[in-house]
This record gives structure tokens, C-alpha cells and sequence, in this order.
């Protein structure tokens, strides 16, 4: 199974929330669409699920979905069902499906133990944490065997040391059941580990849609590498400063190259061009901002022993 | 002053008229029901008016009857207001607005509901004249004799008719409030309409309905205004019983009248009691997200 968003246009009254958007999805394939707050993102699972009807386009499945093998969307608070346990809320779809009960028992008690919830059968919903209620609806909607699976901000809820888990969990999850994916969210680092190509959604338009290297390294604008991170701009006229002959990374149509802060390399350099002007601890590395003939940079590195007011050399690293 | 007393003294104004008009009504009830405090002196035991009712099988009757108006009639408004409210919530906003007329039967007193339906559904009320002029019944005296059938439905007829309103307007609350996503997520899981229903939708309507239920079967076991056009006198309802041994009899009877009254009133708090533990049992575990 495999699908394409063909030209998708959706307006609220006058404003248009979604313009022109067109990706597609292969078979066993993980998306990503990210953008900020209120871009738009989830009207776009929604038309991709069927539930709202775009003003223009059209998505194109390889095999349409149907009721057998739906598309589904597991909601950015998971939406469990209250009154039903955890064993009743995943074994929902088998018994809309008049499963025996028998069957339903063993593919539920699979799903229990793949998704490490074999001893919360019994919970119900409001007894489970959030990362937990996640797995349940998530395997609520894999033991379907859905022709697409949709996730709406699948880390809004989570605590910020789960979310990283949680995108790794999702990704082998994706693979262990072979079905296509697309997540919407805005927890970029996340998007980045889990997802095959990413789409970056801004004002409404698919800014770029390629894999999350691609996309990080080699940014399609200024304003799209600003999203996903802190961003460099160098122009023509210090190229020479930074050796960045050989460079492949984004160089976009003005000609400025966007360089990310860990793809500057300091050297120390009593005779170099930039001055540290800044240091900032920031955990696994340090920020510095560097003055280099009056513009700043920032550079990110491990090396701690840099110090403000330095002299350094900036070398522009290939990715 | 301590906070307690603070308390009381602070809900004082609410407090003693319930005291003196409820908890007063109820104590003067049952003393008299023990033949205490009479407006006459009783001649008879303090028993003697229960002795009387619980040898009487036409008490009985009476009681059983004045349960099965009130839980058929309860029952009756509960459902068919779950299922129009449902109906109303997932119409268009527009229309839903329009739907609102539903609460006016809640403004109309009860006893003008009882007229409504003796209009329509006595031998000589709308219905039997439609049908017969559509020719499908001889003469009018040829319509069912539906209000007088031994049955009480005229009463179940009234009393759904005012209830339905009141259990749609309960059911509406929890429904404005319910997720509209979970029966997306159902339906995309592939469950039918009603699947969504029976186990999505109304176990969380649950709580409203069964608030619903215990209202309308303790008012219309205990009601008088609708038996007083629509029952018929043999079995009566118990309030028709009050009110004849209060009123159409000598003063000697009166005890009888509140011994009637007492046991109701035991009987609601029992019925009260019971329900909800059962229903707690039956909900156990049930929490809400």
C-alpha cells in the first residue's frame, strides 16, 4: 500500500490553511510533517483519513481503504475508550469485526505483550500514564492491520526524557508491522530519528518534503532551516573565510550557504578572523557566538577550553 | 466561634425551612400514621392503620400498579430521550437549534400534559376521529379503548410525554461535553452505528440516564395530578388512594392516608439506596478520562 496528497487546498472562510500540498508515501514507509502551532497539520490527517473534504486535490491510495483495512488516526490524546479496560479498548476492532472471542483473546494478548501492557489488561484508561495510553492506541489501531496509520502529535503529551523513546518504540513498531505511517508533530528531533522523509509545513505550504538529513543539512530556504534549528547564513564574500570549497551542503539561489552551528569548526588562532564574543553551557556542548568582520555566527562544540574573546578560525565541515 | 457552627449559622436561612417544612412534614406524616397528633383523638392502636393496608389486598394491587406506571413510564422517557437527544446532537448546528422546540412539553404543567393526551387518545379525541374519518374505524366508539384498558397507559402515555423532555435535557448535558472523536475512532476501527452506541456512546451517558430514571419513577410513583384525569379506579394509583381516604372519608381514616404516605416515602429511600449501589456495582472500576 502506498499513497499520494495530490494538490490538497483547504480554506476556513477566506483564509486558506492549506495550499497546494502534494507528497507521497511509499509501502512500509514512516512520514513526517512538521510545522508549528495551528499550520494546519492535523486538517491535513484529517482529509488524508477522510473525515474532512478538501476544498481542491485529491489523495490517491494504491489500494482505496476500506472498512476491513481502514486508515486510522490515533489522536494527540490517544481518545481511548473511558468505560472500556485496556483489553477491551485494543480488542475494539476485532469485535466490530464479529472476531471470535477466542481469537480475539489470543491476537489481543499478542498485542498486550509486544506493546509490554501484559499486566494492564485490566486498567482502564484513566488508571494509565500518558506514554501508556499512547501504546494502547496505538495498538488498538495495528491489530486492525490498517491500510494507513496517522499520528497526530504522537509526543504533545509526553514527558520530554519519554519522547525520544517513544519515537524510537514508533519507528520499530512502523517496521515490525510494515505499515505506512505519517506523523504530524512539531518535536522535530523526534520527527528526525523515526521518520524516512519529513515535510516541512510552513504558512500553509509544503516547503520541502525529503529525507530528514536532507532536509536539516540542505534546508530548501532560509526560512525552513530557521524552523528546524539554529541556522547560520553565510554570504558570498566570506566564503574564502570559511574554506568552503568542496562544501555540499545548502547553498540556496541567492547564493548565501546555510551553515548549522554544528557544522562550524573552531580552530584557535591568535591571527584568525573571528573573536568569541559569547560562550553559553548548553549540557552535551557548548554555544559560542563568534564575531567574524561584524556579523555573529554561532558554533557548536564539545570543546569546552574556548574562551570569550578568543581568536579563532572558522572551517565551514561538510555534512 | 468555631468553623462548624460558623457553618450552620452561615446556612441557617437554608437549613430551618427545610427543617421546619420537610423534616416537619415527614415527622407530622408518620406520627400521624401512628394515630399521634391528630387533629381528632384516634381511637384505634398505633399500628392499626398499617394493619389495615398490609390486610388489604387492594393496597397491594394498588402498589404494584403505581410500580409498573412508574418504571414503564420511567423507562419509556428515558430511552426514547436517550435516542432523540443522540439524534439531535448529531444533527448539522442549524438544525440542532431548530431542535431545541423538544423542551417545550418541560414548561407545560403536568395536568395539561394529561389533557393533551386525553385529546388525542380518548374514544372521543383526535386520534379516533382521524381515524375515522379516514375510514379506518366504523364509528369513533370502535377506537381502542386506550386510556381506560386496566393497564394505566394513559398515565405511562402522560408521563412519557412530560419526562422524555426532562431525560433529553440530561442526556444533552453529558452530550455537549462527550468527544465527538471517539466515534470517529470507533468508526474508523470498523464498528456499526449501533456497536457506537451500545458500547461507545451510552455507557457515557450512563450516569444521566439513571439520574433520569430515579426521577421520573419516584415522581410518577408518587405523582397525583396526572392519575387524578387519567387512572382508572380499580387498580387506582396509591396517590388517588391518599387522596380519597384523606378527603372522601371520615377523620378515622386519616392515619390510614399517611400510613400510605410513610411507607411511599420508605419506599423511595430504599428504592433510592438500592438503585444507586447497584448501579455503583455494576459501574465498578468505570472511571471517566
Amino acid at each position: 500500500m502506498d499513497l499520494s496528497v495530490c494538490k490538497i487546498t483547504k480554506r476556513f472562510k477566506n483564509r486558506t490553511v492549506l495550499a497546494d500540498i502534494s507528497f507521497d508515501v511509499g509501502p512500509r514507509e514512516l512520514v513526517s510533517i512538521v510545522g508549528p502551532s495551528g499550520v494546519g497539520k492535523t486538517t491535513l490527517l484529517k482529509i488524508i483519513a477522510q473525515l474532512d473534504r478538501p476544498d481542491a486535490g485529491v489523495v490517491n491510495f494504491s489500494h482505496p481503504p476500506t472498512k476491513k483495512h481502514p486508515v486510522i488516526i490515533v489522536f494527540q490524546d490517544y481518545v481511548l475508550f473511558p468505560a472500556m479496560t485496556v483489553r477491551g479498548n485494543i480488542g475494539f476492532g476485532l469485535r466490530a469485526r464479529k472476531m471470535g472471542k477466542q481469537q480475539i483473546g489470543f491476537q489481543v494478548d499478542r498485542m498486550l505483550d509486544y506493546f509490554q501492557l501484559a499486566n494492564m489488561g485490566e486498567h482502564y484508561p484513566s488508571q494509565l500514564s500518558a506514554g501508556q495510553k499512547q501504546r494502547v492506541a496505538i495498538a488498538r489501531a495495528m491489530i486492525v492491520n490498517p491500510a494507513v496509520l496517522l499520528l497526530d502529535e504522537p509526543f504533545a503529551n509526553l514527558d520530554r526524557n519519554l519522547k525520544m523513546e517513544t519515537a524510537r518504540f514508533i519507528r520499530q513498531t512502523q517496521q515490525a508491522f510494515g505499515i505506512p505511517t505519517i506523523s504530524v508533530t512539531h518535536d522535530l528531533e523526534e520527527a528526525f530519528a523515526m521518520s524516512d522523509r519529513i515535510g516541512v509545513l510552513l504558512d500553509g505550504r509544503l516547503r520541502q518534503f525529503d529525507t530528514p538529513k536532507q532536509v536539516y543539512f540542505n534546508s530548501a530556504s532560509p526560512n525552513v532551516a530557521r524552523f528546524l534549528g539554529p541556522v547560520n547564513t553565510i554570504p558570498e564574500d566570506v566564503f574564502a573565510r570559511f574554506q568552503v570549497n568542496g562544501y555540499n551542503g545548502g547553498r540556496n539561489s541567492s547564493g548565501v550557504i546555510l551553515a548549522r552551528p554544528e557544522n562550524l569548526i573552531m580552530t584557535a588562532d591568535e591571527e584568525g578572523p573571528g573573536r568569541i564574543v559569547e560562550k553559553t553551557f548548553a549540557g552535551h556542548y557548548s554555544a559560542y557566538t563568534i564575531d567574524l568582520q561584524g556579523t555573529a555566527y554561532t558554533a557548536y562544540s564539545q570543546d569546552d577550553r574556548f574562551m570569550p574573546g578568543q581568536r579563532v578560525v572558522l572551517t565551514l565541515k561538510p555534512y | 466561634m468555631s468553623s462548624t457552627s460558623s457553618l450552620i449559622l452561615k446556612l441557617s436561612p437554608l437549613a430551618l425551612p427545610y427543617l421546619a417544612l420537610f423534616c416537619g412534614g415527614v415527622f407530622l406524616t408518620v406520627c400521624q400514621s401512628f394515630g399521634l397528633l391528630t387533629p381528632l383523638p384516634y381511637p384505634g392502636g398505633m399500628v392499626d392503620a398499617y394493619l389495615e393496608l398490609l390486610t388489604d389486598s387492594s393496597f397491594f394491587a394498588s402498589f404494584v400498579f403505581s410500580l409498573g406506571v412508574a418504571a414503564v413510564s420511567a423507562a419509556s422517557a428515558v430511552t426514547i430521550g436517550t435516542l432523540l437527544a443522540y439524534r439531535i446532537w448529531k444533527l448539522p448546528g442549524r438544525l440542532a437549534t431548530v431542535a431545541l422546540v423538544y423542551k417545550i412539553p418541560l414548561v407545560l404543567p403536568h395536568i395539561a400534559v394529561a389533557f393533551v393526551v386525553l385529546v388525542f387518545w380518548s374514544q372521543s379525541g383526535i386520534l379516533a376521529s382521524a381515524a375515522h374519518q379516514l375510514g379506518l374505524i366504523r364509528s369513533m366508539t370502535e377506537f381502542p379503548n386506550v386510556l381506560y384498558s386496566g393497564w394505566g397507559i394513559g398515565m405511562i402515555l402522560a408521563y412519557t410525554l412530560k419526562g422524555t423532555p426532562f431525560a433529553m435535557l440530561l442526556v444533552m448535558a453529558m452530550l455537549v461535553r462527550f468527544d465527538a472523536r471517539q466515534i470517529q475512532t470507533a468508526d474508523m476501527l470498523g464498528a456499526s452505528g449501533l456497536r457506537i452506541f451500545f458500547s461507545v456512546v451510552l455507557p457515557r451517558l450512563a450516569p444521566a440516564m439513571h439520574t433520569g430514571f430515579i426521577i421520573l419513577f419516584l415522581y410518577s410513583f408518587g405523582a397525583f395530578d396526572i392519575p387524578y384525569i387519567l387512572s382508572e379506579s380499580r387498580p387506582g394509583m396509591l396517590s388517588i388512594q391518599v387522596y380519597n381516604l384523606y378527603f372522601k372519608h371520615d377523620l378515622a381514616r386519616r392515619p390510614e392516608a399517611m400510613a400510605i404516605l410513610t411507607i411511599m416515602f420508605g419506599f423511595a429511600v430504599l428504592f433510592i439506596v438500592a438503585y444507586s449501589k447497584v448501579v455503583r456495582r455494576l459501574e465498578d472500576g468505570v472511571r471517566k478520562l
